[in-house]
């Protein structure tokens, strides 16, 4: 409750321009918000450019945010400058060549550091489609409930889960 | 960090939609799933990310707050002009009632410059608009001037008016 009280007085300062409530935002949410491009995108630098972009964006957006869910709005925000990155022509051939890439390096090399057990999910995250794979992160770095997601996506409840419920047993399977 | 730590029943809901043991098999795929992907985690933004990221959102802020108040003194600026316009319409009426013919002079407090430039029309939208209405009560005041509106000047007040008390409205909302 406190947390959220604290969250709440953020998100009121931020309204009025306040930039040290603004830098706190970036602290709690940027972890996250990184986690999830990086897993759509496989790729550090277009997840550094996202994340700046989300960040700047929020500044004129802020404002329109009426209550609820600050993190599902967030990532709806997230989602949607993922969505306008794919956009993008060359930008998504870019990325289609880089996780060819990054396939290919991973099948010549034996080793197993953390890295590369990272990797691992990334590769095998790659292998579900784009849907599927943006559901499985927005469910997991919102933290958002499938109520949420649901609303979020505008479709039925029932749809949302069955589709996170199949693109998680598929990655298990892939994962063993 | 936990997925979800939003109070969501997982099984009540699964519940809703299969029976019995599928539901527990859901259940488990979902939560298996989750615990793969918080297992194998992603990288951090680095440091320097951060203080970039804050950096760009300072001079955005510092941006937006130089925005609202170049819109404030541009509304500001649009309500005067309209007064000014007005005042002539009423002072050009009032001595044609008089018998007097006396051309209008049309002034504003505003420099063409603003107006005419489309790099403040592109970057404020309602900027935009209140240079429209401006534009249309100077087309009403010259059609009064050439006596287009077939006399009845008090008509064309009274449309005056109501749109004086439209853009007001807008004015005071901010």
């Amino acid at each position: 409750m406190a947390e959220s009280d604290d969250l709440g007085r953020i998100i009121a300062g931020c309204k009025d321009g306040d930039d040290e409530s603004f830098s706190r935002l970036v602290g709690i949410y940027a972890g996250r918000c990184y986690g999830y491009f990086y897993r759509l995108t496989g790729n550090k630098e277009t997840s550094d450019d996202l994340l700046s972009e989300l960040f700047v964006k929020l500044v004129g957006k802020i404002g329109r945010y009426k209550g609820g869910s600050f993190d599902g709005w967030l990532f709806k925000i997230a989602s949607n400058v993922f969505h306008d990155y794919l956009r993008d022509k060359q930008r998504q051939k870019r990325l289609l060549d880089g996780r060819k890439e990054q396939l290919e390096l991973e099948k010549h090399d034996g080793r197993q550091s953390y890295d590369e057990r990272v990797d691992k999910l990334q590769e095998q995250l790659a292998k579900l489609d784009d849907e599927t794979r943006e559901l499985i992160m927005l469910r997991f770095y919102s933290q958002a409930s499938f109520k949420e997601i649901a609303a979020m996506r505008s479709e039925p409840i029932g749809t949302t889960l069955s589709k996170v419920h199949r693109g998680l047993k598929k990655l298990r399977e892939l994962m063993k | 960090m936990a997925a979800n730590e939003n109070n969501e029943n997982l099984k009540d809901l699964v519940g809703r939609f299969f029976d019995g043991e599928e539901a527990g098999r859901v259940v488990e795929d979902v939560r298996g799933g989750e615990r793969i992907v918080r297992e194998y985690g992603a990288p951090e933004p680095d440091s320097r990310l951060i203080a970039d990221i804050k950096g760009e959102v300072g001079r955005a802020l510092a941006e937006r707050k130089s925005r609202a108040f170049r819109r404030a003194v541009y509304k500001a600026a649009a309500v005067a002009a309209v007064i000014i316009i007005v005042a002539a319409i009423s002072v050009r009426l009032s001595e044609r009632g008089n018998g007097e013919a006396k051309p209008i002079v049309a002034a504003s407090i505003v420099p063409a410059a603003i107006w005419e430039s489309e790099d403040i029309a592109a970057a404020d939208a309602e900027l935009g608009t209140f240079v429209g209405e401006i534009e249309e009560l100077e087309d009403d005041l010259l059609a009064l001037e050439l006596g287009e509106n077939g006399g009845n000047g008090y008509e064309v007040i009274e449309e005056l008016e109501a749109e004086l008390e439209e853009i007001e409205g807008v004015f005071w909302k901010g």
